[in-house]
């Protein structure tokens, strides 16, 4: 069997930031393993240690920077990395979810896994519809937002909880090949061992360019264009009671009341 | 000459930082209050490879070079020198094994350390040996094929919770030489005649254990010999380069984590209407602060490289590192309580338990006093003093 997890880093923005032409300034930027993506990848290294003969495949799309990143997915147990990026990719100011899934879906047409995970989103664009694109372009199965998984490998079938808005779980069976997109707390993501880290240094790493993949200029194109970037004027409401703990409660209750918070 | 870490290096450091931030520092104030030895950290530091992180791999352990192990070092002390000494010292006397130990006992001790399913300890301190490290009084007597050992350590790291020690006692007090006649055994602490008494009233890092043992006509059989007998002291004297570089790395992590807690906490105390980091006097203690725990890191980064690399100056240099970074952890960490005023003076908040903590790395593995003898022979070309 074979798990392919989609594994990308994303911009953490200082306190205090800069705006460059489009984007933060590079300046104030540090980049970390995006948080969905650490659940993916936990939820596939456990189905590789509860199932014999299992290989975790983690994809990519991103430049060298990134490979800090897949190191460390790779360090908490995914078997091999693919990497897609090229001159090409890398000239393009925005990469939408529909272009990200065009080059993940070449790859997994090449890959041809039997589950694809990834995260409901990325914490720095929150497209949250790379998941759920890529399934529509390999015509597979899917369910977003999952917050338990049990995978039945001889019915070829992946019961899921799927987290719906208000406190409410739907229970779903998908039938593998299948993409589902991951919710955090599915699991509790492991710290990568010294020994893992170790070993991930000598574990595949493959950097694929369009070409490569079978595509060319046109995967790129896109009808959203980014046009500017800026920091709205931070409207603060606050208010202070002030007065004894027994009066300034009633005085919340009161607002919450208002709000629509409390009865 | 190239400064940067490998990238390798970098992914260690990040994820220790990472499970010390997450594991370390929230239950790190409950730990030195209680003086409550943290057995549970101790064991997942030791499944995730931390403890054991410069035992070879054949032996359970991940084969880090010194300088790697350094880094790590730096990490634990940053977020707690108590939760961390408890962490890094849980393979105190492991590297006898490695060098010295036979194949059996690299099996059956440095195994279960790095595996995180014992923990062990270095015993040469006693009552009446402290800095005179040549005057060991416990012995041991060969009766037939085992050890016969009578004698008291003293200030022992994890000697109420530790599974085994290597124990440095006299084998041979006619041999010729202050340093000959001494020899390491590993004595299990499950052996009859063996007890220990927990030091409880710590000034600092109080999650570590201390302890006091006592041997009483022990008996180990005579395969527990680490090395030659007769040649302890010269085995032991091989690594205290490496274990002065340790307590070296643990000041810089004591001076960063003061240093850093300082900085976050000057920006956010107002007094006259401005943060306190405005004040010209608080920014100059900050790039002192700052700048005195790059220099120190500098120095133990060399000092660790001399050991990856047997470089000839290593002797100096570790007593100059160890030497250096314990008194800008007590200088550092005593700024941070400045910086923190009357905040900095009870346990709300970190800087008051580091405050207490950077002490004793002036004190073990050598004092400050014995550092500079260290350095000023290896300057003026005498032989061991
Ligand atoms: C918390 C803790 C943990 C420890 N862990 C261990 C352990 O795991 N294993 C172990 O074996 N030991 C351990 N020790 C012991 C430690 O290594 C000794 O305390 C240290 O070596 C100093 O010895 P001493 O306390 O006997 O001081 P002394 O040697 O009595 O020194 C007292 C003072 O005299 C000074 N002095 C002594 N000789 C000279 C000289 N020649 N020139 C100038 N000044 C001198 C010293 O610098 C010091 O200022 C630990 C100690 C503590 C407090």
């Amino acid at each position: 069997m074979k798990v392919l997890v989609t594994v990308t880093d994303v911009a953490v923005v200082d306190d205090e930031f800069e705006i460059d032409g489009l984007d933060v300034d590079e300046r104030y930027l540090t980049y970390e393993l995006n948080e969905w993506d650490d659940y993916a990848v936990e939820e596939a290294v456990q189905i590789a240690e509860d199932v014999t003969d299992v290989e975790v495949v983690t994809v990519t799309v991103g430049p060298e920077r990134s490979e800090e990143v897949i190191r460390k997915a790779l360090a908490k147990g995914a078997d091999r990395a693919v990497r897609v990026w090229d001159d090409a990719i890398a000239e393009r100011d925005l990469l939408d979810a529909e272009t990200k899934a065009e080059l993940l879906a070449a790859v997994a047409r090449e890959e041809e896994p039997d589950l694809i995970l990834s995260g409901v989103q990325s914490g720095d664009d929150s497209f949250a519809a790379t998941g759920v694109t890529l399934a529509e372009k390999l015509g597979d199965e899917w369910a977003a937002v999952v917050n338990q998984l049990d995978l039945d490998q001889d019915e070829g079938l992946a019961s899921v909880h799927r987290e719906l808005e208000g406190g409410v779980d739907e229970l779903t069976d998908v039938e593998l090949p299948a993409v589902l997109t991951i919710q955090t707390g599915i699991n509790e993501p492991r710290y990568a061992s010294l020994r893992g880290i170790r070993q991930a240094q000598n574990k595949p790493l493959d950097v694929k360019s369009l070409e490569e993949l079978g595509l060319d200029g046109s995967a790129l194109e896109s009808p959203l264009r980014w046009t500017a970037t800026y920091e709205p004027e931070s409207e603060g409401e606050a208010t202070v009671f002030e007065g004894a703990p027994d009066e300034t409660a009633g005085e919340l209750a009161g607002v919450l009341r208002d709000e629509g918070v409390g009865q | 000459m190239d400064f940067a870490l490998s990238d390798e290096q970098k992914q260690v450091r990040d994820e220790v930082r990472h499970f010390a931030n997450e594991e370390i520092v929230p239950v790190a104030t409950e730990y030195d209050t209680e003086e409550k030895f943290p057995h549970d950290l101790v064991e997942q530091a030791a499944e995730l490879g931390i403890v054991g992180a410069n035992v070879p791999l054949e032996y359970g352990g991940v084969g880090y070079d010194y300088l790697t192990n350094i880094l790590i070092v730096e990490e634990l002390f940053a977020a707690d020198p108590g939760i961390g000494l408890s962490i890094s010292s849980a393979a105190f006397g492991a590297d006898a094994l490695v060098a010295f130990g036979t194949e059996e006992q690299k099996e059956k001790f440095l195994r279960p350390v790095a595996e995180g399913d014992a923990i062990m300890g270095s015993a040469i301190s006693e009552p009446d040996v402290g800095s005179d490290v040549s005057s060991v009084a416990t012995s041991a007597e060969k009766d037939g094929d085992e050890w016969v050992i009578d004698g008291n350590k003293m200030w022992i790291t994890n000697g109420s919770v530790g599974d085994y020690f290597v124990v440095v006692c006299e084998t041979d007090p006619d041999a010729e030489g202050r340093y000959n006649g001494f020899s390491q055994i590993i004595v299990e602490s499950d052996r009859d005649g063996f007890s220990a008494e927990k030091i409880t009233g710590k000034l600092g890092i109080r999650a570590s254990d201390t302890a006091e043992l006592l041997f009483d006509g022990v008996r180990v059989p005579e395969e527990n010999l680490v090395g030659t007998r007769g040649a302890g002291f010269l085995q032991l004297m091989q690594f205290f380069d490496e274990t002065r570089t340790a307590v070296a790395a643990q000041g810089v992590g004591i001076a960063r984590g003061a240093a850093e807690r300082a900085l976050d906490y000057a920006q956010e105390r107002e007094q006259f209407g401005q943060p306190i980091s405005e004040f010209q006097a608080i920014q100059h203690k900050l790039a002192d602060m700052h700048t005195q725990t790059e220099a120190a890191r500098q120095l133990t980064y060399k000092s660790a490289w001399s050991v990856d690399h047997a470089d000839d100056d290593l002797t100096q240099l570790a007593s100059m590192a160890k030497e250096y970074a314990s008194r800008v952890a007590v200088d550092v960490a005593d700024e941070a309580v400045q910086i923190h005023g009357g905040a900095g003076y009870v346990n709300d908040f970190d800087v008051e338990r580091f405050y207490r903590d950077a002490k004793i790395t002036q004190i073990y593995e050598g004092t400050t006093e014995i550092q500079k003898n260290i350095i000023a022979r290896e300057l003026l070309g005498k032989g061991m003093v």
